[in-house]
């Protein structure tokens, strides 16, 4: 055992077992809920997202992130959440030209590197699915707002993001 | 010749074990999983949006029948609303309340839904804009997922990927979800 000081032997001695008992637990529990994702993302402080019991997990970092004030695309604020919505002066056709802006200018970069990973010299490139990492309270205008907007942007797949159910 | 007969005589010392390698390993695996832990599992639910195209589909569904199924969401209600795309349209509607009990009910006659009509594995949900992401995202889990006790339905004959389509069949109710609503004004 580790001794503490003391020339005797019957000096202090430090009794270890009890700190191995807590790393062993403390280990197995890590080992346990130890995430195989292949996308390790932390969820926005500002954000809760509604639980699910999908089984499919994350497979790329969100493109759209909606907390209860801001709504940002690729990390960079686009517009403002006022009382639930965007504010009138971004909307357009209910959709919101910030957002289509963003994402058209993402639409014409991903369709630019998709055509290049194509086999096909003629294939088209596609813009692929956008995720969407959104607060639950949020309703489903504001939700719709954007897919209104990506639409326009030539998105049509979506990965919303939601908290897996622990069965 | 005598022989001395030597007694081996086993001396018992006091042996120590060094468990500090033992300590140190264990709080380097202990720091690092505490980086990397995950407490929050994320998941998704894959949706599609109409989109509007010039281009004709494959076989043109003007003569075929096809069934369809439609999922109305309100604040208060979910209804399913099935059809056919020609005439007889032999419409149906079940309306359930949007609570938890609701949504499973909803579930099982999805479920039935599917099993007379095992080919058709798209829904189409219809949401009001009242309606709350996280009462939305209950119902797509209705819609979507299947449970325990739910038939697994075959994959669909035109998928590219076979190995994923057989895959998603064992996951999904409805793989195949359009979010009808949205539709610019």
């Amino acid at each position: 055992m580790a001794s503490v000081g003391g020339s005797s032997k019957d000096g202090l001695t430090l009794n270890l077992n009890p700190m191995l008992d807590i790393f062993s637990i403390l280990i197995t529990f890590l080992l346990m809920s130890f995430s195989t994702d292949p996308v390790s993302h932390d969820v926005d402080a500002g954000i809760e997202l509604p639980q699910s019991n999908t089984i499919v997990a994350l497979d790329e970092v969100p493109t759209i992130v909606v907390t209860k004030t801001e709504l940002r695309v690729n990390d960079n604020k686009v517009a403002d959440i006022v009382a639930g919505d965007v504010p009138e002066k971004d909307r357009t056709q209910g959709a919101i030209y910030p957002v289509f802006d963003a994402l058209q200018k993402l639409a014409e970069a991903n369709k630019r590197v998709n055509k290049v990973k194509s086999d096909d010299p003629n294939a088209k490139g596609s813009t692929g699915a956008l995720t969407m990492e959104m607060d639950k309270g949020h309703r489903f205008k504001l939700m719709k707002r954007i897919m209104l907007s990506a639409q326009q942007a030539e998105f049509v797949q979506f990965k919303l993001m939601v908290q897996k159910e622990l069965n | 010749m005598s022989r001395k007969k030597k007694k081996n005589k086993v001396e018992y010392k006091d042996v120590e074990l060094n468990i500090m390698p033992f300590i140190d390993v264990f709080s380097m695996l202990n720091t690092f999983l505490l980086f990397t832990a995950v407490f929050l599992s994320v998941g998704i639910l894959e949706v599609q949006i109409p989109f509007l195209s010039n281009t004709p589909p494959p076989d043109d569904p003007k003569e075929s029948r096809i069934f369809q199924v439609n999922v109305d969401v309100s604040k208060e209600q979910v209804e399913i609303q099935t059809s056919y795309t020609r005439p007889p349209d032999q419409s149906q509607k079940f309306p359930f309340p949007n609570n938890g009990e609701g949504v499973k009910q909803m579930h099982q006659k999805l479920a039935e839904i599917r099993k007379q009509n095992a080919d058709t594995d798209k829904a189409t949900v219809f949401s009001e804009d009242d309606v709350s992401w996280e009462s939305l995202s209950a119902v797509l889990d209705g819609v979507m997922l299947r449970i325990e006790g739910d038939p697994v339905f075959p994959a669909a004959k035109d998928a590219k990927n076979r190995e994923k389509a057989e895959l998603e069949a064992k996951v999904y109710l409805y793989p195949k979800i359009v979010m009808g609503s949205v539709m610019l004004r």
